[in-house]
């Protein structure tokens, strides 16, 4: 069957994206609605008269009929105006680029733990098939992929914030330096090097350790047992034997021919695991205290926010069909062999 | 061509084991000089609070929660405010005289105030405040507090005349609230708030330097400030989404202290550790269980005697709470004048069974009576599931009752109340740390919380109480008042709440600062 070109198909992936992102926003939008309580009689309710609470809801259109508000909430969207928070009064794109940053930061972090522990441990386990090393590297995988990330998180703060006193336990940077620091992105890494504020650096390279391992070892379990698998098919594949059969060294069969070839589905599944990671990152910032959109949507759901929550979910929904599109985009340009 | 992707991949892996490789070297430096970070909190005159408290609004003209009024505190000031204690005092204003009627205030204002970026406040930036937050009348509520405020009218530069629609014996009071805190006329626009990001200009002891929502407030001390300077060298306060976490920070000295909250347990766990010390003083905050009065069963007041009868508020205070709060016999809480134990009057300081039993006897009710009981654990915390279930195992040991349980999301339970749910748990922080807060705002018609309660007689003791001519008037009013709703029983108060902030031991004043009033004045604060 002759494939369409990679344009055409990126083409076709974009244009997929408005009705995806409308059905999301839908079903956010009745979703928060249907949930009982609202956002003023969260932030009122038990300190003013309920005619107060009724004069408010009104001042905001929150009596208006559901079709009208479903309307003006798309015309802002539009119109891309995310809106601001019924709750504290923030822009949502204050909201992205600040808590997004924050998100950014951990997640990114947390993906190169992820594929450094997932790629080792997978390949050892892989090359080394039914010896103790693979055994052990199997049951790492299914521990930390079946270890819920708040407990892994909370174990950690124990052992290496408490217990060993290694480590800080929350927050993205120390108070004083979260005053102090000029922010130029909003990832705090980033600035300190701009700034050339080494103290800074380090202060938040070790803010970021225990939150970036512990989100990037629940999604390592999965590349571990991704990657094992392949490795172990691969030595198997008739190139690798005839690799053998021309003489060459098992050593370079296996490190040259066979991990090299044994990776490429990992790209796909990075991208599939960034929704994984978006989720992880919701618990994760809530444990660590790490003010990104995970702990902001935490804390806006329990106020029936509902421009917030619909504003964040959008943002995760626009990450992960973009990582998607990226990854469909990498894969299709390094094995011209994917059509589509 | 298998190779040329091949390379290509390894770049990739080889930069991204690089970029970890770097992370891990500089993680490794980090880790080598990680005793030096550790005191950062420690190593200067600027002391770092935490808190679980959220921030809605900075902009007094839309403040009405504590987590914002705590960002206000240091950085506006009203004519009256609770600048050393419990006590009522003149801040911007030198005082105020009220007319014959109690309908009209003035209010000499005080010379050389300027607000921190040098500009004086005179009486054309109070009337403009006041103004402002009638005019916005924002979504937080806080013009509710000026509802009786008809019109604000100055004289001369320094004087504030404020035209009340009705007596109000309390008005310095009302000043001293969000309400009544004075912005910078030139910076604020008249009819919309400021965003929590915005520069804030206020005349308080210090400057809003930073402020990143959910994140960090930063305070340096204010140098035009005309009152005296703060004893420390500015105040970070950090933000937490879990007492647990908080709890660490302390422990770890991320942070010099922390108000507030942690739970009862975390508390009990912190008295006991080296270089922490748990202070305590008076608080204003209540906890009460609200009956609909008009509904089945609690429409028969000897349902709700016996209730009141067998409130187990001692071993509420002890088990659950680990004494940080005390046994509360009247919505008012003790240490605010006016206070009266007026429920142990009527029906004694410990639980009695026996007067229980008398009393649903008499009234022909037929026992074990079924009843639900309605609480919420997202905005009292947690323990509330604990309080609820002491008080259904003593309701039940009775056998008297079948306590039924039920619990709900604040953001569901704020939006129902006594519209649904015939018995259920309420908190009250005061507006203003005075018994007419406490009083009014539970027995007028149409109270917020939906109970149905209405009284011609309680009617008139408020309207007496807010006319009231002199202070011994007005405090015979109010416990009156606490008397007749000891008899009636529209509420049961169970405990007031100390006001409790947790600090390393370096830190000098915390103590001068906890009191009924229940600010945290930082300024008073220094590390030693």
């Amino acid at each position: 069957m002759p494939g369409t070109s990679l344009r055409a198909y990126l083409i076709t992936r974009l244009a997929l994206v408005i009705p995806m992102v409308l059905i999301l926003l839908t079903m956010v939008f009745l979703l928060m609605r249907v949930a009982p309580g609202d956002p003023i009689s969260a932030s009122l309710g038990g300190h003013v008269p309920p005619s107060v609470v009724n004069q408010i809801k009104h001042q905001l259109g929150f009596d208006k009929p559901l079709s009208v508000q479903y309307v003006d909430y798309l015309w802002g969207i539009v119109r891309g105006d995310f809106g601001t928070t019924i709750t504290d009064h923030r822009p949502l794109s204050n909201i992205i680029l600040v808590n997004g940053a924050a998100t950014l930061e951990l997640t990114f972090f947390a993906m190169l733990v992820a594929i450094v522990v997932g790629v080792v441990v997978g390949l050892v386990a892989g090359r080394f098939r039914d010896t103790p090393l693979d055994v052990g590297g199997r049951l790492f995988g299914i521990v930390i992929y079946a270890t819920p990330v708040f407990f892994l998180g909370l174990m950690a703060q124990l052992v290496f914030g408490v217990w060993l006193d290694w480590l800080p336990t929350s927050d993205r940077a120390s108070p004083i330096t979260q005053a102090t620091l000029q922010t130029h992105t909003n990832l705090f890494i980033v600035d300190s090097i701009i700034d050339g504020n080494w103290t800074a650096l380090q202060d938040c390279i070790r803010h970021l350790i225990l939150p970036a391992v512990t989100l990037g070892l629940a999604t390592a379990g999965i590349f571990i047992r991704l990657i094992r698998i392949n490795v172990i098919r691969t030595l198997r594949d008739d190139y690798i034997e005839a690799a053998r059969a021309r003489g060459i060294k098992e050593k370079d069969v296996v490190y040259h021919h066979a991990f090299k070839n044994a990776l490429v589905p990992v790209i796909t599944v990075v991208g599939l695991n960034m929704a994984l990671l978006l989720g992880g990152a919701v618990l994760t910032e809530t444990t660590f205290n790490w003010p990104g959109l995970g702990h902001a949507l935490v804390t806006y759901l329990e106020n029936r926010d509902y421009t917030a929550v619909q504003g964040i979910i959008v943002v995760f929904a626009l990450v992960v069909v973009a990582i998607s599109l990226l990854v469909d985009f990498i894969n299709a340009y390094v094995d011209p062999r994917i059509r589509y | 061509m298998n190779w040329k992707w091949s390379s290509r991949r390894v770049a990739l892996v080889t930069a991204v084991l690089a970029g970890l490789i770097g992370v891990a070297v500089l993680a490794g430096a980090s880790l080598a000089s990680s005793s030096s970070h550790r005191s950062t909190a420690a190593s200067s005159s600027i002391i770092v609070d935490g808190t679980t408290d959220s921030v809605v609004n900075i902009d007094p003209a839309n403040q009405y929660d504590y987590g914002s009024f705590t960002v206000d505190l240091p950085i506006f000031q009203g004519l009256y405010g609770f600048p050393n204690g419990a006590k009522l005092q003149p801040v911007l204003a030198t005082g105020c005289k009220s007319s014959p009627n109690l309908k009209t205030w003035t209010c000499a204002l005080r010379r050389n105030v300027k607000f921190w970026d040098g500009n004086p406040m005179t009486s054309a930036d109070v009337k403009y405040s006041f103004d402002r937050v009638q005019k916005i009348k924002g979504d937080q509520g806080i013009y509710t507090l000026l509802s009786n405020l008809k019109s604000t009218s100055v004289s001369g530069p320094y004087t504030v005349v404020f035209h009340l629609a009705s007596p109000q014996s309390t008005w310095p009071f009302i000043l001293s609230t969000n309400a009544g805190y004075v912005v910078e006329k030139a910076k604020y626009p008249f009819n919309k708030i400021l965003s929590n990001t915005d520069q804030q200009y206020g005349t308080g002891p210090y400057k809003l330097q930073k402020y990143t929502p959910g994140q960090q407030a930063v305070f340096v001390p204010n140098t035009n400030y005309w009152g005296p300077k703060p004893k420390n060298g500015g105040i970070i306060v950090n933000y937490y989404s879990k007492s647990s976490t908080m709890k660490l920070a302390l422990e770890k000295g991320e942070i010099d202290m922390a108000f507030r909250d942690f739970t009862p347990t975390e508390l009990a766990s912190l008295s006991k550790e080296k270089g922490i010390v748990v202070h305590s003083g008076n608080g204003v905050v209540i906890r009460y269980l609200v009956f609909n009065v008009k509904r089945a069963p609690f429409n028969n007041l000897a349902v709700r005697k016996a209730l009141a009868y067998l409130m187990p508020r001692q071993d509420i205070a002890s088990r659950v709470y680990h004494g940080s709060v005390k046994p509360l016999y009247s919505m008012v809480p003790a240490g605010l004048p006016g206070h009266t134990d007026a429920y142990k009057s009527f029906y004694g300081a410990a639980p009695s069974v026996a007067k229980a039993k008398a009393v649903l006897a008499k009234a022909g009710v037929k026992t074990p009576l079924a009843i639900t009981l309605w609480y919420t654990p997202s905005h009292y915390g947690d323990v509330s599931a604990d309080e609820y279930a002491e008080m259904q195992r003593a309701f039940n040991a009775s056998g008297l009752f079948k306590v039924t349980l039920k619990s709900a999301e604040w953001a569901q339970y704020s939006s129902t109340l006594g519209k649904t749910y015939d018995a259920f748990q309420l908190g009250w922080f005061p507006d203003y740390p005075d018994a007419e807060d406490y009083t009014v705002s539970f027995y007028q018609p149409a109270a917020f919380y939906n109970n149905g309660y209405a009284d011609p007689t309680m009617n008139k003791l408020i309207a007496a109480e807010r006319g009231a001519k002199t202070t011994a008037i007005r405090l015979r009013v109010l416990g009156q008042m606490q008397a007749l709703a000891a008899k009636q029983i529209p509420t049961i108060p169970y405990w007031q709440g100390n006001m409790i902030a947790v600090s390393k031991s370096d830190i000098q004043g915390v103590n001068s600062t906890l009191d009924a009033a229940f600010y945290m004045r930082f300024w008073k604060l220094s590390k030693s």
